[in-house]
Formats: structure tokens, C-alpha cells, sequence
């Protein structure tokens, strides 16, 4: 399962970096693309805006296949307050720009399945794919606008799995 | 020892996409789909002729091909099993609005609704038009040259149909593909520009010459061809023309897997009908969109591989390292 979590969020991160390069974070004195695990992290007390956030959550499996089947839900939290230089009244637009973007960021809506603990990640046999994403309503936290979008992936188990 | 293979589940997918070839009607000549060959296609960009016509939804298809037992003895029992029918239908619902998905989705003819002449006589299917422009050497199936005062009657955004005068043929008429079957000569010098599928959009308008935002169908306008404005596209529930296409449906599986299933030859079997679903089902919205239901009934061919008589081809194109 963890191969297919960190599979979702490679391909992700892979294509943030092409879509929007200027979306960084800075964590732990270094600079990278403006996506993060939550569970991979030091735990944060709020969250670091301008940056999706990935939180595995729901897990289901069906076990009567050739090959089990794992789901996964994934939540894709990100919230922004805007620029300085607008005085945060450009906080809706640049939310609306983080859900134009992790819309691109779903589709296609696969990626290869690769192994990560080992060096250089080695491609497995199947493939990660995920349904349509699922929009959450908007939430204002006094300056701060966010939102989530809900994703389930799906993902074979393999041998050693 | 790594397993280089996997025990591949039944396929995922998530939507099918239609293309669809015409079949030549005078000639009753299928486009066949080789998956050999042409299994693999980027699915954005279908081989020549299959036209791309999107992402469908509801897509069903069902045999209603039957077998009847051949009985022997005393008592009777079956002794084996004959084919007494061969059918087969499917149907589906078309996302988006084209002359095309309109036409297949019609039982019958469909038709291009000219620009009206001034001070004509209104019609059902149109009032009588403007006159046709010939267009000029050095036009294209993209660009169309025009003498400067013809092109005047054209702008961006127009809708333009290119084809020939009709002459008082008869017989399947409108190329590339067939739009009608005339019976019995007509009177209307555009009526083959009313039923052709050789439509496009004019993207820009510059010195005599139009743009077109896509190539016409039929490549770059034929001798005798001429250019006429139109303003919408109109069908009839009746009469006695039913479209005729090769069809072929492709599922790209979660996998890489791919099904496909060719039909080499698909007549309309419903007339035009529509199904109307909430954008906003959560709130009860009053918007709705409205989908082209297409129903069809497919017709046999005859395999040269053994000349067997079929309706429909289902190929299964495996994932990579799948066990089959």
C-alpha cells in the first residue's frame, strides 16, 4: 500500500514541478516543490500555506481478486491568504488558481507504480489510478481560505506487498 | 526470484470514447479496424478515417442474435446448436452537440439550415438561400480563397457547407460522406449543401481569404464544389433514410489494458431523441443538460479470414506483464 501512497504523491509532485515551478515550500532548510504528506512531517501546528497538503485517510481492500485491490482516500488540503502585496484581497484568486491546478495535476488519472525504498525508485508492475476528485466547500479562517478535495486511489498489491 | 508478471482482475475504466468512419453507401464498403495494426492509437489522434467524436456516456450494447437447439431422438434432445438470427444493438448518449453526433444520433437525413435569401419563402427545412461562391485556386481544406466580393458575405464565426450544385442526380448524394438518398430528381440547386457533412467554422476572414477553424471533412474543395453559409443544422422524425457509419468504441483500462470493440457497419435505429440530466443533483438545480441519445442496430459483414458472417468485432489488447 505504502508504494502506492508514495506512487500518487511522486506523480504528483512531478508534475507540480512542471506545471508551476514557482509553487515551493521551504521545509526542514530546503526548497521543495509546494507539495508535502502531512504523515511524513513533523507535525504541524497550522498548516503552511500556498501548499497542498496530502492526508491519507479512508483504506478499503477487496480481497476476492486475482490481485487484491487496495483503495486509499486521499484529502488534498490547501489554503492560502493571498500576497502581501494586494493586503490578502487576492486570497480567492489564488485559491481559485490552487483548484485549476490540482485539477491538472489529477489527470491523467494514473501513474506507474514505483518502489521508493529503494535507489533509484524501481518500477513495479502496475498501475496507481484514482477516480474524479471531490471538491470540499470553501472554509474562511479570519484571513485564511482553503479547502480540500477528496481523491480515492486504487492500486494492485504485488508480490512482496 | 522477482515475479515478472501479474494476475491481472477484470478491467477498470472510467469512460469510452466513439470514432466513427463513413461507410461508402454506393459502394456498401465498411472502414475495417485492424487492432493489429491499429490497436495502440493515441486516442486523441485516431487513425485516417475514424473521426474522434469524444467521450460517450451510458454506452450499452447488447446481442439479440438467437440459437435454437437442433433436436434428435425419442425423446427429442439437442443434438447441437444452430444460429437462427444474427442482431445485435447498442446505444449510448453523445456529450456534446455537432453536426456529426447529431446526424448519428437522428434516424434520419440530417440537414444544414443555409442563410436565407432576402424575401424568401420560409420552409421547415430552411428558406430558400443565398447564392453559393466558387471558390477560387489555391484553396485548401483549411483555407478557402474567394473573389473579394464573395468573401464579404462571409465573417469570423460563420458556418460554411462546401459541395457541389445538385444537377438532378439521384442516389446517395453529399461527400465525403453520403447525407441523403434521392429518388426522384429535385428541384433545389443547394440540396446537396443542405444534406453534406463537408461543414466547417470560419475562424477568420482576411483579404478574400477564410480560415477555417478545422478542415473540411472532405479535404480541399472538389471541381464544381461551392462555398454557402449556414446558420444551425435540422432534422425530420421520418422519411427514408437511414445514416450508415463503421463505429468503433475504445475502453482505455486502469491498467493500460485497452477494449475495443469495431463495428464495421451501424444504421440509426431510433429517430432523434434527447435525455435531460441535472447539472446540480445535490440541489435540485433547475439546469439541465441535454445529452444526444444515439440507439443503433448493427449490420452483418462478411470476415474474409473465414467467411463467416459477423456483427462486431471485440478485441482485448493486454496489459503489460499481465497474465493472460
Amino acid at each position: 500500500m505504502q508504494n502506492a501512497k508514495d506512487s500518487f504523491y511522486g506523480a504528483l509532485r512531478t508534475r507540480l514541478t512542471a506545471l508551476n515551478p514557482e509553487r515551493t515550500v521551504l521545509l526542514r532548510g530546503a526548497l521543495r516543490p509546494g507539495i508535502l504528506v502531512e504523515d511524513a512531517e513533523a507535525p504541524f501546528s497550522q498548516l503552511p500555506n500556498d501548499v497542498f497538503v496530502l492526508r491519507w485517510v479512508g483504506l478499503g481492500a477487496d480481497v476476492d481478486l486475482g490481485a487484491t485491490m487496495v483503495a486509499e482516500e486521499c484529502e488534498i488540503v490547501y489554503q492560502t491568504c493571498g500576497t502581501q502585496a494586494f493586503g490578502g484581497l487576492d486570497r480567492g484568486r489564488l485559491l481559485s488558481a490552487m483548484d485549476e491546478e490540482i485539477l491538472a495535476l489529477l489527470d491523467p488519472f494514473w501513474t506507474q507504480k514505483l518502489n521508493y525504498t529503494v535507489q533509484p525508485a524501481a518500477t513495479m508492475l502496475t498501475k496507481v489510478f484514482w477516480d474524479e476528485p471531490v471538491f470540499t466547500p470553501a472554509v474562511t479562517q479570519r484571513d485564511r481560505m482553503g479547502r480540500s478535495v477528496k481523491v480515492m486511489i486504487y492500486s494492485y498489491q504485488e508480490q512482496g506487498e | 526470484m522477482t515475479q515478472s508478471w501479474f494476475s491481472a482482475p477484470a478491467p477498470v475504466t472510467r469512460r469510452v470514447r466513439a470514432y466513427f468512419a463513413p461507410v461508402n453507401r454506393a459502394t456498401q464498403t465498411p472502414v475495417l479496424f485492424d487492432p493489429a495494426e491499429q490497436g495502440t492509437f493515441s486516442l486523441t489522434a485516431p487513425p485516417s478515417p475514424w473521426i474522434d467524436l469524444g467521450w460517450i456516456q451510458h454506452f450499452s450494447r447488447k446481442s439479440t442474435s438467437k440459437s435454437t437447439p437442433l433436436l434428435t431422438g425419442v425423446p427429442a434432445a439437442p443434438l447441437e446448436q444452430v444460429r437462427t438470427t444474427l442482431e445485435a444493438e447498442l446505444s449510448f448518449e453523445f456529450s456534446s452537440w455537432t453536426k456529426l453526433t447529431m446526424a448519428l444520433s437522428t434516424g434520419a437525413q440530417h440537414m444544414n439550415v443555409l442563410s436565407a435569401a432576402s424575401g424568401g419563402t420560409g420552409a421547415a427545412d430552411g428558406a430558400p438561400a443565398v447564392s453559393a461562391v466558387t471558390p477560387q485556386t489555391g484553396s485548401t481544406a483549411s483555407s478557402i480563397v474567394l473573389a473579394a466580393g464573395d468573401a464579404a458575405q462571409f465573417a469570423a464565426g460563420s458556418l460554411i457547407a462546401c459541395d457541389v450544385d445538385y444537377t438532378g442526380q439521384t442516389g446517395f448524394v453529399g461527400a465525403p460522406v453520403a447525407g441523403a438518398y434521392v429518388r426522384q430528381a429535385l428541384s433545389d440547386v443547394d440540396y446537396v449543401r443542405r444534406v453534406t457533412f463537408n461543414v466547417a467554422l470560419v475562424s477568420a476572414v482576411n483579404a478574400g481569404v477564410l480560415t477555417l477553424a478545422a478542415p473540411l471533412p472532405a479535404g480541399a474543395p472538389a471541381s464544381g464544389a461551392k462555398v454557402q453559409a449556414l446558420v444551425g443544422f435540422v432534422d425530420r422524425e421520418g422519411g427514408t433514410f437511414y445514416q450508415e457509419w463503421s463505429a468503433l468504441f475504445v475502453m482505455e483500462c486502469a491498467q493500460g489494458e485497452r477494449l475495443i470493440f469495431h463495428y464495421p457497419r451501424l444504421q440509426s435505429a431510433a429517430g432523434a431523441s434527447e435525455s435531460l440530466s441535472a447539472l446540480d443533483t445535490k440541489d435540485k438545480g433547475a439546469q439541465q443538460r441535454v445529452s444526444l441519445k444515439a440507439q443503433f442496430v448493427a449490420l452483418p459483414v462478411t470476415d474474409p479470414l473465414d467467411g463467416e458472417r459477423v456483427l462486431c468485432y471485440r478485441s482485448f489488447l493486454p496489459a503489460a506483464n499481465a497474465l493472460i
